[in-house]
């Protein structure tokens, strides 16, 4: 009975860890997408500080009526234009995280289900090629939470960016950058590593 | 106790900082009935913390890491953890307080960040991430039904305030308690927090809620550390100014630190309630006299003027402490500067046992240490001297632990710390002596003056139900009187060394001085540091000397008779000064525990109410000089005649006496006592150790005994210092 219990716990597994390794690539390729838009939101707000700075009358271009109006109006609509994308990007996002953590807290669910007929023993007992649950529970839960942290941190970012205070978009590329962990998303990669042989064999 | 004995608590791996698990063995995980990430909660000695339980990855029992992300505040070491199974429901909702680090920026994402841990009310959890949020305070849980729970998607997370990390880190010293300040802390949170907390209900009833208090006691009492505490206690932010980093060399620069101090302190007052502490206040503002130089006048006068700019919406405190309430300037001390003075007296005996009790909270005692034998010993103890003993009790149980053991402190620890602390307001008095302990049994005969004395020191302390029963009040003073050398003094010394009374002696050497009024003014000091201490004794050795007879024609404008009507005035006056007021006994702390610790409490209680007088003990040889107005009752009103031993007390002197003398069983003291008519107990000391000497001489250094013959030939040497007029003149004296 037990045995029967190991086995269908480890087809969870597997389907959670094979849902985590579609979601990651997802997340992966959404936030290479956001690359682009967060160095654009970048330097437009160099420009929009620039223009904010510009005596346009003391230029030859001060025959033109309403430039500065006309300036500002496009660049505001290259940032909505810009954080459009990303809000849709963001959304990508929070779907791959959203499907890892249904999956995550499903294999939860059936564990503690069956908490019963898998004593502590049984689920620390790892071979060559299996690892045992409590690494892959603890390796699912570890992802969730990078996951999850990860999505707040950018969403909270993208969040406090306004047009009124440019300094703030103009470092947002920098500080997306910094919100890239290697060590957690290292982990995350080594847990799919580690449970390669374990997902080959049948 | 613990159901981790042996096992090895480590500090958790850096993967595992901010993940709330708790690794441990298998085994011990099994044991405990726990699955892989059940909720626990992990109890230490200074608080608690929630956590996962997961099997250590190289699966090795005897190791336990914990990873403290929701725990009590302030929790550090982890020493002796207790794991506990946890039931943690999905919650419905909780409400926090959320800690930010800019407390402008706000953001929507605590349930984010919470999301998956498991929280406990009135636990603090470091989210460990980089957002604006940095820790996040349990206030209830599911509104207070449940004490910890799992936060899931659907819980409802309710932020009831927002502040800065700053704020934060400020609450976090350490939470010890204070002991014995209970009544003086309570009316000093509600005057800090009244106004902060009820500004609206101020305003309709229109009061300008008071905003200065003057704390005065003597130095050691913890009026520092009462501010601190209640400032801790209750949130606040506490700006401390001490007058020597006010002062500064450049004209004017002192007025400009002293503005600085106060803007910082309307800044805090900003973000929340917020305490001004002045420290040694007389030193910042001393009285404005013409000797003092105009620099600090101006000082004074900033100081001033800065009190009266605060307004009554600015929400901060200014707290003076002082121990010479007479050096400050009249100007500061009225209502709408400081409006309340609270004067904290040297700790009475029931604040000492909740002084020494929260001292000694976290040192391991042994079963025999009774902290209220302690607390009846420490009389004139304030609570600095208190916390030295018990750290020197501590050092001493140290010291005899074999090295790397721990002892717990015992009762004897506690007992050789005494003979090292001494009370800090004796340190500097006039009267305060040492003197070598003796005991009722060294002084032979005199079965009814002992009586009487004990009656008068020793009862008040051991039978104070029955006293109080009987309505029978202390008496404030004794006279012994008697011919010389009849044992006054060392009946006054074995009447001390039997109550634990603080005792004082002072001698006419002492009193007068060449300057006028100096003596009555450190009279009325010895009496003002005899009533700190008080339960205590003041002996008055030869008080003939010291304060003659008005009577006396004489004397009668003499330093002798102005020293009298101190004396007169100190014994029976109206009261005491107000500075040198003391808690009444009234509030008593609960104390735990069965009926016997009720009877031992009542029984302090009544010792406090009886024992809060000062004793005057005085010795003279010439009770006919003597002020009519000294005798009265009331004033000196036990009259103990202490007559020349007669032929048992004698005997019962020389049996004391040659208690270490070796005897040949020749020597018939019966005989010796018959012999020595008018011999009083310093003649009778001397005759035996005369006829030790005299055997020392004649029969050489090797001698073994003191034969009978000896004594006979000291006996012809010597003669009675006491002559039956003298003995016929007392006699007279204590007829009238």
């Amino acid at each position: 009975m037990s045995s029967s219990v190991v086995s269908s716990l480890h087809q969870e597994l597997k389907q959670s860890f094979e849902v985590l390794r579609a979601n990651r690539a997802v997340w992966e390729r959404a936030l290479a997408d956001c690359e682009p838009l967060l160095s654009a939101i970048g330097n437009i707000a160099v420009q929009l500080q620039a223009l904010r700075h510009v005596q346009l009358a003391n230029t030859p271009l001060h025959s033109f009526p309403g430039l500065h109006e006309r300036l500002h109006y496009k660049l505001s609509l290259a940032v909505d234009s810009a954080l459009g994308k990303l809000a849709e990007n963001m959304d990508a996002l929070q779907r791959a995280r959203d499907a890892i953590g249904r999956q995550v807290s499903a294999v939860f669910q059936f564990y503690e289900r069956n908490t019963h007929t898998l004593d502590i023993a049984a689920c620390v007992s790892r071979s060559a090629v299996c690892p045992s649950v409590s690494d892959m529970l603890e390796w699912l839960q570890d992802s969730e939470r990078h996951y999850r942290l990860q999505l707040v941190q950018r969403r909270t970012l993208l969040q406090t960016l306004t047009p009124s205070d440019l300094v703030l978009m103009e470092t947002a590329p920098g500080r997306w950058a910094s919100l890239h962990t290697s060590a957690g998303e290292e982990r995350v990669t080594d847990a799919l590593c580690q449970v390669s042989f374990f997902m080959e064999t049948e | 106790m613990t159901n981790t004995e042996g096992v090895k608590v480590l500090p958790a791996d850096a993967a595992d900082t901010h993940t709330q698990r708790c690794r441990m063995g298998p085994a011990l995980m099994s044991r405990l009935g726990l699955r892989l990430g059940s909720p626990v909660l992990i109890r230490v000695l200074q608080g608690a913390c929630v956590c996962t339980a997961w099997p250590r990855r190289d699966l090795a029992d005897g190791f336990l890491q914990i990873s403290t992300q929701c725990s009590t505040p302030g929790l550090d070491t982890l020493i002796n953890p207790h794991i506990k199974p946890l039931k943690c429901p999905k919650l419905t909702s909780v409400s926090v307080k959320v800690f930010v680090r800019n407390p402008k920026h706000t953001s929507e994402s605590v349930h984010e960040l919470l999301e998956g841990l498991y929280v406990h009310e009135g636990h603090l959890v470091n989210l460990g991430v980089d957002t604006e949020i940095r820790f996040v305070l349990v206030e209830t849980v599911n509104s207070g039904s449940q004490k910890a729970g799992l936060v899931t998607a659907r819980t409802r997370v309710d932020v009831v305030a927002i502040q800065s990390v700053k704020h934060m880190e400020r609450r976090k010293v350490s939470g010890s308690t204070l002991g014995g300040v209970e009544d003086v802390c309570a009316s000093l949170k509600e005057m800090i927090t009244f106004p902060l907390r009820y500004p609206a209900v101020l305003r309709t009833l229109g009061l300008s809620c008071p905003r200065g208090l003057l704390l005065i006691g003597p130095p050691g009492v913890g009026k520092t550390l009462l501010v601190r505490h209640v400032a801790q206690d209750i949130g606040a932010a506490l700006v401390t100014v001490n007058g020597p980093d006010v002062t500064g060399s450049r004209p004017g620069e002192s007025e400009e630190n002293l503005r600085r101090v106060f803007d910082q302190a309307r800044a805090e007052a900003e973000e929340g309630p917020c305490v001004l502490l002045i420290d040694e206040i007389d030193s910042l503002c001393p009285r404005r006299t013409e000797s003092s130089g105009a620099p600090e006048n101006r000082l004074v006068a900033q100081l001033l003027t800065l009190m009266d700019a605060i307004g009554s919406r600015e929400g901060f405190v200014i707290i003076g402490a002082t121990n010479q309430p007479d050096a400050l300037d009249p100007a500061l001390r009225r209502p709408g500067r400081f409006d309340r003075e609270v004067i904290i007296g040297v700790p009475s005996l029931l604040q000492r046992r909740s002084i020494l009790t929260s001292v000694c909270r976290e040192m391991p005692l042994s079963p025999d240490v009774d902290l209220n034998a302690v607390a009846e010993m420490t009389c004139g103890f304030v609570g600095a001297d208190l916390s030295a003993l018990s750290r020197e009790a501590a050092l001493q149980a140290m010291r005899h632990a074999q090295a790397g053991a721990s002892e717990p402190v015992s009762m004897q620890h506690f007992m050789r710390a005494l003979r090292h602390v001494r009370p800090s307001c004796l340190r500097s008095s006039i009267g305060a002596t040492d003197f070598k302990r003796i005991s009722w049994e060294e002084i032979g005969g005199l079965e009814d003056v002992k009586l009487k004395l004990k009656q008068s020191i020793e009862w008040p302390m051991r039978f104070p139900e029955a006293l109080v029963r009987m309505g029978v009040p202390r008496p404030r003073g004794v006279l012994l009187y008697g011919p010389p050398g009849c044992a006054k003094t060392s009946l006054v010394k074995a009447a001390a060394s039997s109550s634990h009374c603080t005792f004082f002696s002072i001698s006419a050497a002492q009193l007068f001085s060449p300057y006028v009024g100096d003596s009555e003014k450190t009279l009325a000091q010895l009496f003002a540091q005899a009533r700190a201490c008080a339960p205590s004794i003041v002996f008055l050795d030869e008080i003939d000397s010291m304060v003659g007879s008005r009577a006396d024609s004489a004397l009668s404008h003499s330093v002798q008779s102005q020293v009298l009507s101190v004396l007169l005035t100190e014994l029976d006056g109206v009261g005491v000064r107000a500075v040198e007021r003391r808690s009444e006994g009234g509030r008593v702390a609960q104390v735990e525990g069965g009926e016997q610790e009720d009877t031992r409490t009542r029984q302090m209680e009544l010792q406090e109410v009886c024992n809060k007088d000062v004793l005057i003990v005085a010795a003279t040889n010439r009770a006919d000089v003597l002020d009519s107005a000294l005798l009265r009752p009331g004033r000196l009103d036990q009259m103990i005649y202490v007559p020349p031993p007669d032929r048992e007390a004698r005997l019962a002197v020389l049996h004391v006496c040659t208690a270490r003398v070796p005897l040949h069983p020749d020597v018939c003291l019966q005989d010796l006592a018959d012999l020595t008519e008018l011999f009083s107990g310093a003649d009778l000391e001397n005759l035996c150790k005369e006829a030790a000497l005299l055997a020392l001489r004649e029969e050489g250094l090797g001698v073994s005994c003191v034969r009978h013959e000896f004594f006979m030939k000291a006996l012809r040497i010597l003669s009675p210092s006491l002559s039956p007029e003298q003995l016929q003149q007392n006699f007279h004296s204590c007829l009238y």
